[in-house]
């Protein structure tokens, strides 16, 4: 955050002043310390005649108070008139700007030479005093500044709040700020700076001071690190460097600041927008699977009950209720999912697991269709770890098992494996089914989306599209390799856990 | 003779219903509660042998209703939910629930449950030589489930005492997951790592003095369990 292009130390400070005014001052000092050698003449040569070495230190005495009171230029000015006044009136022959004896030269250059050199070190000293207090005033109004902005409120714009702060402490005219992230210019000041904002954007983009003497205006880059991020334009009022590269540093930190609050109040927002549609999904599943609990107790139990005795006409409509019930289920599980997982604004709650026990976990949720279907499981010991979410994992493969189950013929077997790959483990749901023209392989992702020949086939047509969502939050891709009348291999990586942590 | 006596704790009349009728087709004998509170109550008052406990429910529901009746019985209990989520599920037997069954689910599945949880390990004759174990300011006595840590008495639930004195039946040796599950919850049983997990975690609140530093309950990572005797 450095400010470069800065004058060097002759032109320290950043002087607004009117060069007229000051002239003016100057001018009316000169004059005052020609009255005080003027005084000190006619007290020394008319009042009170003294000799001329008297008189030669009552106009040193008065320089000196003239250096200290006044400055350089009013005391070295006074110098030179109190030597011709020293030289007309006290050395003879008096009343002559003439000097008969060599040794009164030497008088008289002794008296120029200590009284230049005198003014010049008490207006130095002078100056450096000056000086002092400045920067003194300067830290002062920083340290109030700061203060300011601690107590700030935290409702407004902190930006804003920076502006107007910096116009109040430092008595500027004007103060703008423009913020590089939201593109705005903030104001204060009873100047509005309304033509400001290009030369604004320039000093940003730029990342360069610049300093207008005529209009009085000071724009310099507030860089973070070495990315400037904003600018800050003040106007009618003096800052030494130093003070600058701190009023620079505070607004800087204050940026800082203000960007990471607003970014913690955004994650905030969306995590009160992701818990509300929690929630609401949590009451829909639950209103929906209440009354589907108590049909499937009862149908499950009469079909289950030797002791129930059902003829064949009530175990078909038994057996219907039940596995409308079903469907009813799974659907009001797979819109929750999908509702839950669309827009991939879910967490993933990573750990570490074996890949045989996912595919393990996905051939026990779908236990109750894989009744009667012959599938090859293939999943070797030595495999990697993986570092994913297990439960969401667990239900694409039951999803794939799923879906080559019922896009295949029931004689036929499906394979379901995992197989390393570098730094990825496979996973893949093999069946020898219908398999799936290349047209249709881009549309099987598609929500709602079912097989052209395959509509009477049970299902939401969600399936997939949960699946592909949930591989895609790990960071990998879902593929399918599939030619029509051969069958279909759904596959998808996972990544494989670095480290080895325990169970 | 009944096959046992269990409390249905639903807020939903029709799933009451549902329940009385089926279960007590079955030979259970049956009484159904509104809600936690009711649930605690009826417990005071009368014995049962295992709590069908709903966990959506208006007032306590029923994660505190199940912490409540752990904290003063060893009662079995099947928690029966909407949600299908593993945190949920471990919260659950966090909670002290010995199993955990989706809604909506079916009969023969919730019976299997019911006759899991119940089940009772059928005790080896190795294990009565170990009926007693002593050491490191540990004692367990494997005939009355009482367990003394430091003077801190607790009990142990009856799934607990099952995964206990199966482990130490088989002393210093590891007894893979499955091995476990199937041997105290039953053969339809073998990958809810969860439950171990969670039970594990339960008995070394018990048994353990330090529980995140076992020394008897050993993780051997990725293969299983294991008993360490104490060398004394």
């Amino acid at each position: 955050m450095a400010i470069k292009d800065h004058p060097p130390a002759a032109a320290r400070q950043v002087n607004f002043r009117n060069s007229a005014q000051w002239l003016f001052g100057v001018a009316g000092r000169v004059l005052l310390a020609l009255g005080w050698v003027a005084a000190v003449t006619f007290v020394s040569s008319r009042l009170i005649p003294v000799n001329e070495l008297t008189a030669g230190f009552l106009y040193l005495v008065a320089i000196l108070l003239i250096a200290t009171g006044a400055g350089m230029i009013e005391s070295t000015i006074a110098s030179f008139v109190a030597m011709l006044c020293f030289n007309y009136y006290f050395l003879p022959p008096v009343g002559t700007l003439t000097i008969s004896d060599p040794r009164n030269w030497v008088a008289l250059f002794a008296f120029l030479a200590t009284s230049l050199t005198a003014s010049q070190l008490s207006a130095r000293a002078k100056r450096r005093t000056m000086d002092a207090i400045d920067r003194q005033n300067e830290m002062e109004k920083l340290y109030s500044l700061s203060r300011a902005l601690l107590l700030r409120d935290p409702t407004r714009p902190i930006a804003k709040q920076v502006v107007e702060e910096i116009a109040r402490v430092f008595e500027f005219t004007g103060v703008a700020l423009y913020e590089r992230g939201s593109a705005e210019t903030y104001r204060a000041g009873f100047e509005d700076l309304p033509a400001i904002d290009s030369e604004l954007r320039e000093a940003v983009i730029r990342s360069q001071a610049s300093r207008d003497e005529n209009r009085a205006l000071l724009i310099t880059p507030i860089r973070l690190g070495r990315e400037p991020i904003a600018s800050l334009a003040v106007r009618g009022g003096s800052l030494s460097d130093a003070a600058l590269q701190s009023l620079v540093n505070l607004v800087a930190i204050w940026l800082e600041r203000a960007f990471s609050e607003q970014a913690v109040n955004r994650a905030e927002v969306a995590r009160r927008s992701e818990e509300l549609k929690s929630t609401l999904l949590d009451a829909i599943a639950h209103e929906f699977k209440t009354p589907l609990t108590s049909i499937k107790a009862a149908t499950t139990d009469l079909l289950s009950d030797p002791a129930a005795k059902l003829d064949a006409r009530e175990r078909e409509l038994i057996s219907i209720a039940d596995e409308s019930a079903d469907r009813l289920a799974t659907l009001v599980t797979e819109a929750i999912q999908l509702a839950r997982i669309e827009g991939g604004k879910f967490q993933l709650q990573r750990s570490i697991h074996l890949p045989g026990s996912l595919v393990s976990g996905a051939l026990r949720k779908t236990k109750p269709l894989t009744n009667g279907r012959n599938v090859n499981v293939s999943v070797p010991e030595n495999l990697p770890l993986v570092s994913v979410d297990a439960e969401l994992i667990q239900m694409v493969i039951a999803h794939l098992i799923d879906n080559a189950l019922k896009y295949s013929p029931q004689h036929t077997p499906i394979s379901v494996g995992a197989r390393e790959n570098g730094n990825h483990v496979i996973v893949y749901v093999v069946d020898q089914g219908v398999g799936i023209s290349e047209e249709e392989q881009s549309q099987i992702f598609e929500k709602f989306y079912r097989g052209s020949k395959q509509r009477h086939l049970k299902g939401t047509g969600m399936g997939l599209s949960i699946a592909r969502e949930i591989v895609r939050a790990h960071g990998e891709e879902l593929s399918v390799r599939s030619k029509p009348g051969e069958g279909s291999e759904f596959s998808f990586s996972l990544p494989v856990a670095d480290g080895s942590s325990a169970l | 003779m009944s096959a046992g006596r269990i409390l249905v704790v639903d807020d939903d009349p029709q799933i009451r219903r549902a329940m009385r009728t089926t279960l007590t087709a079955r030979g259970y004998e049956v009484a159904d509660v509104r809600t936690g509170e009711e649930a605690l109550d009826e417990l005071r008052s009368s014995n049962y042998d295992l709590v069908l406990l709903d966990m959506n429910m208006p007032g306590i529901g029923g994660l505190e209703t199940c912490r409540l009746i752990r904290s003063g019985s060893e009662i079995a209990v099947i928690v029966l939910t909407v949600s299908n989520s593993e945190s949920d599920k471990v919260d659950a037997l966090d909670a002290g629930a010995d199993d955990y069954v989706t809604k909506p689910f079916s009969t023969p599945e919730l019976l299997a449950r019911i006759r899991a949880t119940l089940r009772r390990l059928t005790h080896s004759p190795d294990q009565t030589q170990l009926s007693q174990l002593e050491g490191r300011g540990v004692s367990i006595d494997l005939a009355s489930r009482q367990v003394n840590v430091r003077g801190r008495a607790s009990r142990l639930t009856a799934k607990e005492f099952d995964v206990l004195s199966y482990l130490i039946a088989r002393p210093n040796k590891t007894i893979s997951h499955r091995e476990l599950l199937q041997a105290v919850w039953g053969p339809d049983y073998g990958d809810e790592l969860e439950y171990l997990r969670v039970f594990i975690n339960r008995l070394r609140k018990k048994i353990e003095l330090d529980p995140s530093k076992p020394q008897f309950l050993v993780t051997d990572a990725w293969a299983g369990y294991r008993f360490q005797l104490p060398q004394s």
